[in-house]
């Protein structure tokens, strides 16, 4: 081994992530792996883990990363549940058929991920070719004037690619618009999220959304598990408030973690999402003092202000004014199923409500709610709650026969994502914290469409 | 360029005119941008570990960048469906040669400068200005849709932040009376222009930071854009692209240090200690600003560029021009 | 070689370049490739006059050349109807009339540099030019300068003001639409016709 590979086989792991059906949890862990680096893109990706379940909406696109990633490359299978290789679920046995070097590991096994990558750059372990064929469209080649399938100035496919459409800009000019589909593992997206917009240079122009693909067909293994399993369980079984609360502040300080690393903070997120996995009660001061700290940060405050406003009239028709939860809380609606819930009764709880209802009230809201259970989690030592009233999750209400907040909060996109440029759309959907998974709870599916969704990843089809 | 730097020397003695042959230049500059772009990675990996509470090795500290460096070489460069092969080729080369221009027009001790020459800040300017061209046709060439959003990103943000860099550095030569960065540099003694011109570094190095596309201001390989301009680069490529851009950004520093802090001016150490000592002051700044502020938006850096900074670019001018009358 | 020796071939192998550089603009289907061959010619230009002892005027031209290039190919590319160049198109028009302008421009100028009795007086090594233009500008030309820079000035400040109210497309929320051609129809997408596409045949959508 030459000295260059052995320096190599030395660096942090640049690895791009997958999170599969019930994988939400387990990724967590990946971001604080030492040793390990999350990459934005997979042409800087060394190794691919798939954490959880694959669907069979997510097989062709997890391909496409795959084969996007330069090589040397190997792909990790995170299982979640302890469930074996091999459990005969579609989607497995769909990743393990496609790319039969898949290598599976237990989920946040560091030693493992650097065991694979050092012996794959010592060149112990080969790396496989592309999973998928080269296809290029057949009807250009030879046709038209050049051969290139183009003809005159602006007819034909050259390249087999169709020109841009002309529509009409914010200032009233005919400019192109490129139809994209982003997603479903575009990194600064939530995991699943597909997006199909006109795109005017960085400018958004008409968003409708893609298919879910944690949408279990018949005969898949059901979804999850989710990430709000706590509040979940305690829909049916009795729970303690204090671990209720910490699970709360657990939620709002990982999604805060994420979001800064989104906005370019990776190493403030990495603090954060590190305080929040051995979160407890006793955190409480460090917490109130990251929510002043949070309050004063004048950058993060720019980056947010104004950007994907979601006021009591956007929330309305959608049914999310009259559920509550943190993203109607930020906009000023005082609706929390807390306050009638007995278990809360001798707390002092008073629903934490923020103003403007835009990304910086979603975040400060967040980070107040994730003080207040901390709080909370305190004063209520050993009170347990019994189920029955409606149980507030990180999210929103969650009862039995409700629909999950994601799923009425993934239709505020096309409203907000309309006219932003890129980088608000993306701060405006990160501010949301949606899970296409518990969204897929809701979304019965009957059959198999005929044609599998979309592939487009991380980085898009060329036009 | 170096065939001038002879006669344009200001205030230099003659020993200064070997850095300006062809082998010396090449090496001194190289050196400069090699040892800066490592500083850097050093720096950042320190900040990075500082800011998020975890222990760092020293081994890992000291070695990270090179084995970084080694993996990114060792993996393969892949291509996108018709990428415009040159000039996808041409955008690192042309940032890392315009930092070296930059580089070369600061003495970096008393005689030591590659080219002195006696239009060294407007040479700067010039060089910094082909940056914007570089970073646009790296987004542009790999015919791909997040790069070249990135690409174009960059464009309205080197539009909003030349102005005031233009402006703090002409109000650096005011004191001076030369557009030569060494004149700069002896106009200096007693009084930095950090002191006399409170206004300068700030703008330099908000624009600075722009001109890397570093920190709060690196819209164009953000992760927002799954790593913008460099979204599809991968192996060498990817490696060459983060050395050119940690060149701009010791440019900027080195820049930094010799028209706002004095240069090599300083007790007791030797003009080169200082000079160093104080490029890697603001290497850390930079760097560190980088971890603790949030990217900002480009609608509202733009708005910030032209309402505040120039206004107060032009304050730094007129101040200092009433100053030297 | 020495040093002239040295600026003498540099000069001859800037010049070059510029001239094939500015050829190559007319031998490329993409807009931005078009506006960087142009910029590459500028920018030898600017060198040949850093040659020519006028450093300032050609470091200054290079570096509002990269700007201006750049906002060019953005403009090219927002209005033409082919910016990627996908289908290949001619990027020269008008060919008889280009030539003939071609021709009698080279004569022209060919003339006058052979013909003309150029005054032979060698800058004094001593001569300081940028301080020199300094005092051009703000001396005897103060008024012309002066009046051509307060104008531009206010120009730029309206086209802001006009162009940046609260944000990069004005109030975002209301939007704009293009006036209709006809007073009666309504405003829309198709009222106007796309700007710059005379000369480049019909279109095909």
């Amino acid at each position: 081994m030459g000295l260059l590979t052995s320096a190599a086989s030395r660096a942090e792991v640049p690895v791009f992530p997958v999170v599969g059906a019930g994988g939400r949890e387990a990724a967590e862990a990946l971001w604080l792996l030492p040793g390990v680096r999350m990459v934005d893109t997979p042409r800087a990706a060394a190794v691919l883990v798939v954490i959880g379940r694959l669907t069979r909406a997510l097989l062709q696109p997890v391909l496409l990363v795959h084969d996007q990633m330069p090589g040397p490359r190997a792909t990790l299978w995170w299982p979640v549940d302890g469930r074996p290789a091999d459990d005969g679920t579609d989607g497995d046995e769909g990743l393990l058929a496609a790319l039969p070097d898949v290598v599976t590991t237990t989920a946040g096994d560091a030693a493992g991920l650097r065991a694979v990558f050092a012996d794959l750059l010592a060149g112990r372990r080969p790396w496989g070719p592309p999973a998928l064929a080269d296809i290029e469209s057949p009807r250009w080649r030879g046709v038209g004037p050049y051969g290139h399938g183009g003809e005159g100035m602006m007819g034909g496919v050259p390249y087999g690619r169709p020109f841009a459409e002309m529509a009409q800009d914010p200032d009233g000019l005919m400019l192109d618009q490129l139809p994209l589909q982003i997603g479903p593992l575009f990194p600064a997206l939530p995991p699943g999220l597909v997006l199909h917009l006109g795109l005017q240079g960085d400018v958004i122009r008409g968003v409708t959304l893609g298919d879910n693909p944690y949408r279990s067909w018949p005969g898949d293994p059901p979804v999850g598990p989710l990430d709000s399993v706590p509040f979940l369980d305690a829909r049916t079984s009795p729970t303690t408030v204090a671990a209720l609360e910490v699970a709360r502040a657990r939620h709002h300080l990982r999604w805060l973690a994420r979001t800064l690393r989104l906005h370019g903070l990776d190493a403030r997120g990495r603090r954060i999402a590190a305080l929040a996995g051995g979160l407890s009660a006793t955190d409480r001061p460090a917490v109130e003092a990251l929510a002043r700290r949070l309050g004063r940060d004048r950058g993060l405050a720019g980056a947010t202000a104004g950007v994907g406003v979601a006021d009591q009239a956007t929330l309305e028709p959608l049914g999310i004014e009259l559920a509550g939860g943190p993203v109607a809380r930020a906009a000023g609606v005082a609706i929390d199923a807390r306050t009638d819930d007995p278990a809360y009764a001798g707390l002092d709880f008073e629903p934490v409500v923020h103003h403007g209802g835009d990304a910086r009230a979603r975040l400060r809201q967040r980070v107040a709610e994730a003080a207040q259970a901390l709080a909370l989690a305190e004063r209520a030592g050993d009170a347990v709650r019994s189920p029955g009233p409606p149980v507030e999750g990180p999210r929103g209400p969650l009862a039995p026969g409700r629909t999950m907040p994601s799923s009425s909060l993934i239709h505020l996109l096309p409203t907000l994502l309309d006219g932003q440029e890129w980088g608000d759309a993306v701060t405006t959907v990160a501010s949301l914290d949606l899970d296409l998974e518990e969204a897929a709870v809701d979304q019965s599916a009957t059959a198999w469409p005929q044609t599998p969704t979309g592939t487009s990843t991380a980085s898009t089809r060329t036009p | 360029m170096a065939t001038d730097a002879d006669r344009d020397v200001d205030g230099i003695d003659e020993d200064a005119v070997s850095w300006s042959d062809p082998l010396p230049a090449v090496l001194l500059v190289g050196a400069v941008l090699v040892a800066g772009a490592y500083a850097t990675s050093v720096l950042d990996t320190a900040a990075a570990h500082l800011v998020a509470g975890r222990r760092l090795r020293l081994g890992e500290l000291v070695l990270g960048p090179w084995r970084e460096a080694a993996l990114l070489a060792h993996m393969r460069r892949s291509t996108t469906e018709r990428p415009d092969v040159q000039t996808w080729a041409l955008a690192p080369a042309l940032l890392a040669g315009m930092a070296a221009v930059a580089v070369a027009t600061v003495p970096l001790a008393p005689g030591v400068a590659v080219a002195d020459v006696a239009d060294g800040i407007v040479l700067f300017g010039a060089a910094m200005a082909l940056v914007m061209v570089g970073v646009y046709l790296h987004g542009w060439s790999s015919n791909s849709v997040f790069p070249l959003v990135g690409g174009y990103r960059f464009v309205a943000l080197a539009l909003s932040y030349e102005m005031p860099l233009a402006l703090v550095l002409i109000a650096a030569a005011l004191p001076a009376e030369s557009l030569s960065v060494g004149a700069i540099v002896e106009s200096q003694q007693g009084l930095w222009n950090v002191v006399r011109q409170p206004l300068g570094l700030p703008l330099f190095l908000v624009a600075g930071m722009g001109l890397a596309s570093w920190g709060p201001l690196g819209m164009s390989d953000g992760t927002d854009l799954a790593g913008g301009t460099s979204a599809e680069s991968s192996g060498g490529a990817r490696l060459v692209w983060a050395l050119a851009r940690r060149f701009v950004l010791v440019a900027v520093a080195v820049t930094g240090a010799a028209v706002f802090l004095g240069g090599w001016h300083g007790p007791v150490l030797a003009g080169g200690l200082w000079m160093a000592l104080k490029t890697l002051v603001l290497l850390a700044v930079l760097v560190g600003v980088g971890h603790r502020v949030a990217r900002i938006r480009l609608e509202r850096f733009v708005v910030v560029a032209w309402a505040v900074l120039i206004p107060l670019a032009l304050i730094d001018v007129f101040v200092s021009g009433a100053l030297v009358l | 070689m020495s040093r002239p020796e040295l600026a003498g071939v540099a000069m001859w192998i800037l010049g070059g370049s510029s001239v094939v550089a500015a050829w190559r603009v007319f031998r490329t289907d993409s807009m931005v490739r078009a506006a960087y061959w142009l910029l590459a010619s500028f920018v030898a230009v600017g060198m040949v006059m850093v040659l020519l002892q006028a450093r300032f005027l050609g470091l200054v031209l290079v570096l509002m050349m990269a700007g201006e290039m750049t906002i060019m190919a953005a403009f090219m590319v927002m209005f033409m109807m082919n910016p990627a160049g996908l289908n290949p198109m001619s990027m020269v028009h008008q060919h008889t009339t280009a030539k003939v302008a071609g021709v009698v421009a080279f004569a022209g100028l060919a003339f006058v540099g052979v013909a003309a009795d150029f005054p032979d007086r060698p800058v004094d090594a001593a001569s300081e030019p940028t301080a020199e233009l300094g005092e051009e500008l703000l001396g005897d030309s103060m008024l012309i300068f002066e009046t051509a820079g307060v104008t531009l000035l206010a120009t730029m400040i309206g086209a802001i003001a006009i162009a940046g109210k609260r944000g990069r497309f004005g109030n975002a929320q209301e939007g704009s639409a293009p006036p209709p051609v006809d007073p009666d129809a309504p405003a829309g997408p198709d009222a106007r016709p796309s700007p710059m596409h005379g000369g480049h045949g019909g279109m095909h959508h």
